[in-house]
């Protein structure tokens, strides 16, 4: 018989039982996946985002498969926060009863969005741990990756969100001017990072001339671009001191350990739900496994252990 | 509205896995679990093993199963890299695949007599939803539309059902020389009292046969196809556009109403 491995972390106040969360946009809103597993089991879900009002998203095509994982140019589709709250209130609040944070995801196309999203949020989300803003979707022409590539971009609407709740706020960063953003997210207020969102990229097809998705670009992830990811992840956690969740291409728990060891309190599942719907608990499993190979009692142990 | 999936994950293993006509393949796998609760017209995603860079799985309906058997069928049309390494998918092979995906096929009240159309691989839910059909006395006109006559599949299995087989290919290499949507035409012109219309195949060949169908006044369900991740959900990315707003394919559809869909 094994020691038992402590797996809890804490992440912005907030205790996790273990440090896997969902990447928004990858998981529903988490109830799409109790029949592959009792989703109470992870430390955290993090939701589709949001917005005030409902959003239809990009046309189709909106994903195509690429070498080592996908694009996709979904933009955002949702049914508006009291959309989200309306289907999937019920299921939420009964997940966070259980210890299971749920983090609600904030979008927009102007800090005033942002801003409205976030107020409806507070007002009917009693269930919701904390919330991240979403200031990376490349897949949008305004707002997202158009608002959070600058720091003073960032800056903004963390600043004008930041009033208006007193529960965690977690920006969502893209893979761009990562320790400059960081800085400027925790100035404004931001309680921890999540990093990164989707790489814009493109594919093509070369006998119609046309874009494999109906934009010119659209957001990559999968497992090709975790080394990049785990790299930012590992110089955001180098420029601030919040807790970093780390998030890109992981596929297995030593993925995931990566994360952990440049920093990340926490790390998200993202592609890999699509692939094996039961991935976050497998890697869970297998990120205990890891730990107790390294002959730690308490994952904590190794959260920064990166030697360099 | 949200539609949740009854999808699950289930281990499978290849039973029969051979050409059936012209760059069609034919898998029959055993997997309990599904053969016992899928539908006529759900699908399921599935993992196409020898390839890591690759890594999605690839959704497909299924054509026949026996449930106390354990076994599902289904055919492939061979279009791109994984369905030609699902080539090598050899008996005893093993996988794991989501499902059963998706609404299915659905039969009416009081139907009587049906008209079913498919076109190339888009034939595949149809054999199921026949032997469905038939097995409730409902009296089946089956329209196959190939390319050309190397690529007909399923006729036996069709007619053994005991529907009326019609074909046409587009070569003119047997039967009707053009497109199915030419023979659902004269039949729904005929005097046949047709119940119900169902339609899978190409987009545009399920639109002519939506429109034939809102010409004759009879209800017409239609099996849609778009690229997607998931299949249960979550990725949003298999979007139809639909006079009631965009719907996800894989949890409320594949199956929709023919006057419900903006083509």
């Amino acid at each position: 018989m094994v020691n038992d491995v402590s797996m809890s972390v804490d992440f912005a106040g907030i205790r996790l039982k273990n440090p896997l969360n969902t990447a928004s946009g990858t998981f529903g809103s988490a109830q799409q996946f109790e029949n592959f597993y009792d989703v109470s089991l992870l430390g955290a879900v993090t939701l589709k985002g949001a917005s005030a009002v409902p959003w239809e998203g990009n046309p189709q095509p909106r994903m195509a498969e690429v070498f080592g994982g996908m694009l996709n140019s979904v933009g955002l589709t949702n049914p508006g926060v009291r959309g989200l709250v309306a289907e999937s209130g019920a299921y939420l609040a009964g997940l966070a009863s259980k210890g299971t944070a749920v983090i609600c995801q904030v979008a927009g196309h102007s800090v005033e969005e942002y801003k409205e999203a976030l107020v409806l949020f507070e007002e009917l989300a009693p269930w919701a741990s904390a919330f991240e803003l979403n200031i990376s979707c490349p897949n949008i022409a305004k707002g997202g990756a158009a608002m959070g590539s600058t720091p003073e971009g960032a800056f903004e609407v963390v600043n004008a969100c930041r009033p208006l709740t007193k529960r965690p706020l977690i920006v969502k960063m893209g893979p761009v001017r990562v320790q400059e953003i960081a800085r400027s997210c925790v100035d404004a207020g931001a309680n921890a990072l999540s990093l990164i969102n989707t790489i814009s990229a493109m594919s093509i097809d070369i006998n119609t001339h046309k874009s494999r998705v109906a934009r010119p670009t659209a957001g990559f992830s999968g497992p090709a671009i975790h080394p990049i990811a785990v790299r930012m992840a590992w110089e955001v956690c180098n420029a601030v001191d919040v807790p970093v969740c780390g998030i890109g291409g992981i596929t297995c728990g030593a993925d995931a350990a990566e994360f952990l060891l440049v920093g990340c309190k926490a790390v998200s599942i993202g592609t890999e739900n699509f692939v094996d719907p039961a991935a976050a608990v497998r890697i869970l499993e297998e990120l205990k496994d890891w730990a107790r190979s390294q002959g730690v009692s308490d994952i904590n142990e190794l959260i920064g252990a990166f030697e360099c | 509205m949200t539609t949740l999936s009854s999808a699950h994950k289930y281990a499978c293993s290849v039973l029969v896995n051979e050409p059936l006509a012209q760059d069609i393949w034919r898998m029959r796998f055993s997997c309990p679990e599904l053969a016992q609760s899928m539908r006529p017209g759900q699908f399921f995603n599935l993992a196409v093993p020898g390839d890591p860079s690759n890594i999605l799985r690839l959704p497909f309906s299924w054509s026949v199963s026996d449930p106390r058997e354990g076994w599902v069928e289904f055919a492939y049309l061979l279009v791109g890299e994984g369905t030609r390494r699902m080539t090598t998918m050899i008996p005893g092979t093993a996988s794991d695949l989501v499902g059963p995906a998706g609404n299915g096929w659905y039969i009416p009240q009081n139907t009587q007599h049906a008209l079913v159309v498919g076109g190339g691989s888009g034939v595949v839910p149809l054999v199921a939803l026949v032997h469905e059909l038939t097995q409730h006395g409902v009296s089946c006109d089956f329209v196959e539309g190939a390319a050309t006559q190397n690529r007909v599949i399923y006729e036996d299995a069709i007619t053994h059902y005991g529907a009326h087989f019609y074909l046409s290919t587009d070569d003119g290499s047997r039967g009707v020389h053009g497109f199915s949507t030419q023979i659902s035409q004269d039949l729904l012109a005929s005097s046949a009292a047709y119940d119900v219309v169902y339609t899978c195949g190409p987009s545009p060949m399920m639109r002519a046969i939506a429109a034939q169908a809102h010409e004759a006044r009879i209800p017409c369900q239609v099996s849609m196809e778009k690229l997607m991740a998931c299949g249960f959900g979550a990725c949003t990315t298999c979007l139809v556009d639909t006079k009631n707003g965009r719907k996800t394919c894989c949890t409320d559809g594949p199956v929709f109403d023919g006057e419900e869909v903006l083509w």
